[in-house]
């Protein structure tokens, strides 16, 4: 019974102790701002390379499929992506599928707009330079209403506005007229876009979605469903390095900066594992029973 | 038997089977009732978070009447719930004060900036605690198949952090744990993705025809 509650007690230390470790895995590296520098990665490039392609004028529809929950991930791939669009004078259609994805995009929105006039001294109109749809439920079935008929989907837009002779809007009639679609997920949205949006409206999709995500996406990728795709922190980071953020700003992304964390953390639970095997190995050899 | 039973399978078959068809018939007919379909099944769909905030809200109020253990945090379920109705509702959300220019923050903005999202980010950022203390405590190669999944786990975790390329940078080639962590990915990973995938796929079709005819018959409910 004593040697049974020494046991408890041990865990709760180790326990404790692993909190305080990744506490300060986390906090450390923003303090002492190391850099770390890294290349994009190959998905990751070939979104960006599909993006730059595009015309000025051209329409890139925004789905921003998340939730506040998942805003440390995909928040500075909106960003990042809005700003793109922007920059190549890129006309961003701006929907959620998620109720409370809503206040999302509206930040988005808003940030990013601020942030162009500061950068590249334009003043984009909401209406003119870019649509906010907003959220509609429905998921499979909107995007079968938006491939029919895309305005009578979206008969106006977050602020009230008809988008029947929205500007922003101007040659857009179904999902097919949309040069590119990117989802943000932090769900099951992107084999909905996928299934009843790309392929059968044919139109270049790409995702962005959380670290979690991201390992389901990538036979989408080799089948060329999908044109590329950001992943975790880590997509965001390479966008805002491959947009060169930190001249832009002269310091580096949101990201960026929390890739410093993530690779600390990442180290510490390496480390944490194999000392936890290796003691386990010892055990093992040693004919005791681990606890 | 008739009411209950004929009619509603006949609706699902005939339904179900004309949902199936119009993907093949091109004919405006066919366009315009598809289109028709998915609006009805939009509006469906937007009464169906009435039944979910229902089902929440009645989830909790039998919490705060039995005295539940923590039926306090019930409570606050529907404090959260009515103070961010009433911002939303307000004068459009700008409560008391006079509504300013559009694009000014609400009461609802700022409930939704200052306390749902940091709110749900800490939840979400609390996982790492717990998934760290996870790992060390059960992750073991206990056989070879938990053996190789541990070294492919460490080896893309690794790889998918910048200081492997410092690290790797060290030993001559930056791109070497990147690059394994990309064929993890890129090759075991993906095929048993879409093994799953095309078996989860197959499930549902056989699941959607023996609803279709009338074979799976539980979404009637009990007794049928």
């Amino acid at each position: 019974m004593a040697a049974a509650q020494l046991d408890i007690r041990r865990m709760t230390i180790i326990r404790h102790t692993i909190y305080v470790l990744v506490a300060a895995a986390v906090i450390v590296p923003y303090l002492l701002e190391v850099p770390l520098p890294f290349r994009p990665s190959s998905s990751s490039r070939k979104l960006f390379d599909v993006i730059e392609q595009l015309e000025p004028g051209s329409h890139e529809l925004l789905s921003f499929d998340y939730a506040p929950d998942a805003e440390t991930e995909l928040y500075p791939m909106s960003m990042a992506l809005l700003r793109h669009c922007f920059k190549k004078d890129l006309i961003p259609v701006v929907m959620t599928h998620w109720p409370d994805g809503v206040g999302m995009c509206k930040k988005a929105c808003e940030e990013a707009t601020a942030e162009s006039q500061q950068l590249w001294g334009k003043e984009t109109v909401s209406g003119k330079d870019f649509a906010f749809l907003g959220f509609k439920p429905g998921g499979g079935d909107l995007l079968f209403n938006m491939g029919e008929n895309f305005k009578g989907a979206f008969p106006k837009d977050y602020y009230d506005q008809p988008t029947a002779d929205m500007a922003a809007l101007k040659g857009v009639d179904s999902l097919r007229d949309i040069d590119l679609a990117i989802d943000l997920a932090a769900g099951a949205t992107v084999r909905m876009w996928i299934a009843y949006g790309s392929d059968r409206f044919d139109f270049p999709l790409g995702v962005g979605a959380t670290a979690v995500i991201a390992p389901k996406l990538y036979h989408f990728l080799q089948s060329k469903q999908l044109v590329g795709f950001l992943g975790g922190l880590r997509g965001a980071a390479d966008y805002e390095i491959m947009l060169d953020y930190d001249e832009l700003f002269e310091t580096p992304g949101v990201a960026t900066r929390g890739m410093q964390a993530q690779s600390v953390t990442h180290v510490l639970l390496i480390i944490l594992i194999v000392a936890a095997n290796a003691r386990f190995i010892a055990n093992r050899l040693g004919g005791r029973q681990e606890v | 038997m008739w009411y209950k039973r004929t009619i509603p399978l006949l609706m699902v078959f005939f339904i179900g089977l004309l949902g199936f068809a119009h993907n093949y018939v091109p004919h405006p007919l066919s366009v315009s009732f598809r289109e028709r379909m998915t609006t009805w099944l939009r509006i469906i769909f937007g009464f169906a978070l009435f039944i979910g905030a229902y089902s929440l809200l009645h989830m909790h109020v039998t919490r705060i009447r039995r005295r539940q253990a923590g039926w306090a945090y019930s409570a606050f379920v529907f404090l959260g719930a009515a103070a961010m109705i009433v911002a939303g509702l307000w004068n459009d959300g700008f409560g008391p004060l006079e509504s300013p220019a559009k694009g000014v923050s609400t009461w609802f903005d700022w409930g939704y900036d200052y306390i749902q999202v940091p709110c749900s980010a800490t939840i979400f950022s609390i996982l790492a605690f717990f998934m760290a203390s996870a790992a060390f405590r059960t992750f073991r190669a206990r056989n070879v198949g938990a053996a190789l999944l541990l070294v492919a786990a460490l080896l893309v975790m690794f790889g998918r952090v910048p200081i492997s390329e410092t690290i790797g940078g060290w030993l001559g080639e930056s791109q070497i744990f990147p690059a394994i962590a990309d064929a993890i990915m890129e090759y075991p990973n993906l095929a048993a993705t879409r093994g799953i995938l095309l078996g989860m796929s197959l499930g549902a079709i056989s699941q959607s025809l023996r609803i279709l005819f009338g074979i799976e018959r539980s979404y009637m409910g009990a007794g049928d």
